[in-house]
């Protein structure tokens, strides 16, 4: 990524991402999470170790340390803390670091036709709307049915993570950009289903506390 | 809201909701959904095995206004025709009747593909049925 630029402070050519390697200044922040946060650009990431940096960099980016310092650095420091916690918020998530790697890859996310639900889930969701108009109409008898639902549903989210992590090694592990690609392609449309499946679950939740509420 | 008056018509008037036995050889079932909102659609026919016309049309959609209109619309469209011509209908049919703005197109195309969906059932069934009922016989 774009980290070769001049020091705005001492003009030394390609100064480093976030201080300049010789006058020590802190140099305009890189939008890229991962290149912002020194990681290499995997999937599969370390919740430790990006909690480490998140941590390392917080105190080195922290605004007291820059009371004293020029405009221009303040205004990095803000927003560098700012990208930092956006980084970190979304790396540590892994479904929303999958979304974020396969958006800045050039994926659109959304976009599917209805034939990519598989028919035996359609089924599935079918029976559970219904029984959530039931619920909605006032028969309690449906709770059992959700409960259950609610339960599969939960279970199926849990599969799909594990078939994500999986995805999300072999990702890591290719070497060229295709085979990459086609591991993303993959990981998208599992991130579709997932998004379908945490939905309905979502509303499920919303139904059963409103009725306890 | 800019929904149409077509759209909040067969929204607040739904033709044909309800569902057909499932089981009935004459019966053919579309449930289909679109993951970006969730929304799904069931929709069945009912065939007189004679002549090839559908002579009963159902839905139930849960989804958005222009969803169950749509499947209302569809419902309303099939009855009368024969498999073959349902299987012409196209959802901008359905987006020029509705007046259905660009984002909800969609909606038209889940209608589209639940007949579709409910006549590829109602297809296979028969084809099942002839030797199996020969069998039986
Ligand atoms: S918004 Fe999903 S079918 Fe209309
Ligand atoms: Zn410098």
């Amino acid at each position: 990524m774009a980290s070769h630029h001049d020091c705005w402070q001492c003009g030394t050519p390609d100064a480093g991402s976030l201080f300049c390697r010789y006058c020590n200044s802190l140099q305009a922040p890189t939008p890229d999470y991962y290149v912002f946060l020194g990681l290499p650009r995997r999937l599969a990431v370390d919740p430790a170790i990006l909690q480490k940096q998140f941590y390392a960099m917080s105190r080195m980016l922290h605004p007291d340390r820059y009371t004293r310092r020029s405009e221009q650095e303040k205004r990095y420091s803000l927003e560098a803390s700012s990208i930092l916690n956006d980084a970190y918020r979304v790396l540590r998530d892994p479904i929303a670091r999958a979304e974020y790697v396969l958006r800045e890859a050039g994926f659109e996310i959304g976009e599917q036709r209805s034939k990519d639900v598989p028919p035996e889930l359609l089924e599935e969701v079918f029976e559970l709307n219904m029984a959530l108009d039931e619920l909605r109409a006032g028969d309690s008898e449906v709770l059992p049915q959700l409960q259950e639902s609610r339960h599969n549903f939960k279970l199926m989210l849990a599969r799909i993570d594990s078939v994500l992590e999986e995805h999300f090694q072999r990702h890591d592990g290719q070497q060229d950009v295709a085979s990459r690609r086609a591991v993303l392609e993959q990981i998208r449309n599992v991130l579709h289903r997932r998004r379908y499946i945490s939905n309905l679950v979502s509303e499920v939740d919303k139904q059963l506390s409103s009725r306890n509420a | 809201m800019a929904y149409s008056d077509k759209v909040l018509d067969h929204y607040n008037h739904p033709r044909n909701v309800g569902s057909l036995d499932k089981k009935d050889p004459s019966v053919g079932t579309g449930l289909v959904g679109a993951p970006e909102c969730g929304d799904v659609m069931k929709l069945q026919i009912k065939v007189n095995p004679e002549t090839g016309v559908i002579e009963d049309a159902r839905f139930k959609t849960f989804g958005c206004g222009s969803a169950i209109a749509s499947s209302s619309l569809a419902t309303e469209m099939l009855k009368g025709r024969t498999v073959d011509e349902a299987l012409q209908i196209k959802n901008t049919e359905i987006v020029n009747e509705l007046s259905l703005p660009p984002v909800k197109i969609h909606c038209s195309v889940l209608a589209e593909d639940a007949i579709k969906a409910a006549i590829t059932d109602y297809k296979a069934k028969t084809l099942d049925a002839a030797p199996a009922s020969a069998q039986s016989a």
